[in-house]
């Protein structure tokens, strides 16, 4: 047995539904501020706030004690704490934000207010984003994780995702020339996010290549050349970024659709690669002592004592 | 005021467990779960100076605990005399707080659905009694008593013997020191 990895596949699942979902809202809310983008960003937000809400739910399902999930916004001093209040915040914000698209309901004509709430969800999502990197780098035990890297590589991924599901979702629902002008300005967005996202990745691997902490070096060599080549060198900077980014400059429909694909399998995969790979130090002896012990026996070992006088 | 601490001698650690298993007996602990464990290293050296030695881990009760800043619902908490509690009524087991521990000290006990670690038996010492670890050593590897009692055999071990602490880049600060054997440790 290795040393013990208390977070497993719901909780990378979780940092990448999350991520995903504040990407889209932090689109649709600056698309709103920044470029008067009418109603075209506004299907998005819903998307996010279902999202945000599956991952979130993961988050709980994750939990030892499902039923008591509420506990988690007691400690306000806590990571994880404020992190669970923005994303309740977020569900939200984003629901209420995507309402304005419908002209029956009677705050449709108030762009004011729509101004609001879409600085709110910008403010509130371009927070969720970062959380999702702070959670894992606020632990000092962890050395690949700990430091400045994981919230800024988690929000350049985060929002180049939430433009890939941007652009999905302008080619399904809408059409015409405003759609047109929206899709080349994503594409473009997202070329120059991949460019800075690959930078800050290689940054960070490279880096933690030659960390002090050993746990944190043999993480970033399984990455670069041990036995998560395959899911780092392919599955993240080949299908996740090398590739979308040729298929967003050559930009027909086509390629940017395939794109944005890749975008969302390379933020599943980055999010998968870093919480398999947040070992601690193990202390003098303690993988070989682990090792040791007998595993695999424990419902045999529970009948045995249950059979007994 | 007292500040619990734990020292322990690996000079004359014979590496035997019987700390492991007072403590998985009188704490009851269920099948598998360690709030205890003895690792060992070495062999090291060359014939004919190998030697290698027994390291006992308890939880160090931290005075920085990382697992205490982590906990969302404030069931990890830490008393004024150190010791580092986990409230089992709050506690929804998120493991934020195994993730946050360098030294490996919590696990989750999957039966109840929630995180469990050694208690430095504070039962045990309100009525003025040793940890079970401590009592049951039989070499007097574990020493265990109040830091802040300038008369105390922890107080002259951690100020006059060469009593380090594991890992203490982390800047955890724990409150488990070791004599190590040799001079320094490996």
């Amino acid at each position: 047995m290795k040393i013990e990895r208390a977070w497993g596949w719901p909780v990378a699942l979780e940092l990448f539904l999350t991520g995903l979902g504040g990407g889209i809202m932090i689109v649709s809310a600056a698309a709103d501020l920044f470029f008067g983008a009418d109603n075209l960003f506004l299907p998005g937000s819903f998307a996010a706030t279902v999202l945000v809400a599956i991952g979130s739910g993961l988050l709980i399902f994750e939990l030892g004690r499902p039923f008591q999930f509420h506990r988690v916004f007691s400690r306000e001093k806590a990571v994880m704490t404020v992190g669970a209040y923005m994303l309740s915040l977020l569900i939200g914000v984003s629901f209420v934000y995507g309402t304005f698209m419908f002209s029956f309901l009677p705050w449709h004509p108030l762009e004011g207010l729509r101004q609001l709430v879409a600085v709110i969800g910008l403010l509130l999502s371009m927070s969720v984003v970062i959380y999702t990197g702070v959670l894992p780098a606020s632990m000092k035990a962890r050395p690949f994780w700990h430091g400045p890297a994981l919230p800024v590589l988690f929000m350049v991924s985060a929002i180049s995702i939430g433009i890939a599901v941007q652009y999905l979702l302008v080619q399904a629902l809408a059409s015409g020339n405003e759609a047109a002008v929206a899709e080349g300005l994503l594409s473009a967005a997202n070329i120059v996010l991949i460019t800075v996202g690959l930078i800050v990745l290689f940054i960070y691997v490279l880096t933690m290549r030659v960390s002090a902490a050993p746990p944190a070096a043999e993480a970033a060599n399984a990455w670069l050349k041990g036995r998560q080549k395959l899911a780092f060198w392919v599955g993240l900077v080949g299908i996740g970024m090398i590739v979308p980014l040729v298929l967003y400059a050559v930009g027909i429909t086509i390629t940017c659709i395939l794109a944005s694909a890749g975008v969302l399998i390379g933020g599943i995969v980055l999010r998968f690669l870093i919480i398999y790979s947040g070992d601690r130090t193990p202390l003098p002896g303690e993988a070989e002592f682990l090792a040791k012990l007998p595993r695999g026996d424990e419902e045999f070992l529970r009948a045995w004592e249950g059979a007994g006088p | 005021m007292s500040r619990w601490a734990m020292v322990i001698d690996l000079r004359r650690c014979i590496g035997c467990h019987s700390c492991t298993v007072a403590c998985q007996v009188g704490n009851e602990l269920p099948l598998g779960m360690f709030w205890n464990m003895v690792t060992t290293v070495g062999p090291n050296g060359r014939y004919p100076t190998l030697g290698y030695y027994h390291i006992p881990r308890p939880c160090f009760h931290c005075d920085d605990p990382p697992c205490v800043s982590c906990c969302p619902t404030g069931a990890s908490s830490q008393r004024a005399d150190g010791i580092v509690l986990v409230d089992q009524d709050k506690c929804i087991g998120c493991k934020a707080c195994i993730t946050a521990c360098p030294y490996g000290a919590r696990t989750l006990n999957p039966d109840l659905g929630t995180v469990q670690k050694c208690t430095f038996c504070e039962h045990l010492i309100g009525e003025n009694k040793e940890p079970y670890c401590v009592s049951a050593c039989h070499q007097r590897a574990r020493i265990f008593g109040d830091l802040d009692d300038t008369g105390s055999e922890v107080y002259r071990l951690v100020h006059e013997e060469n009593a380090l602490q594991i890992m203490p880049e982390v800047g955890t600060d724990p409150h488990c020191y070791y004599i190590f054997p040799h001079r320094g440790r490996t």
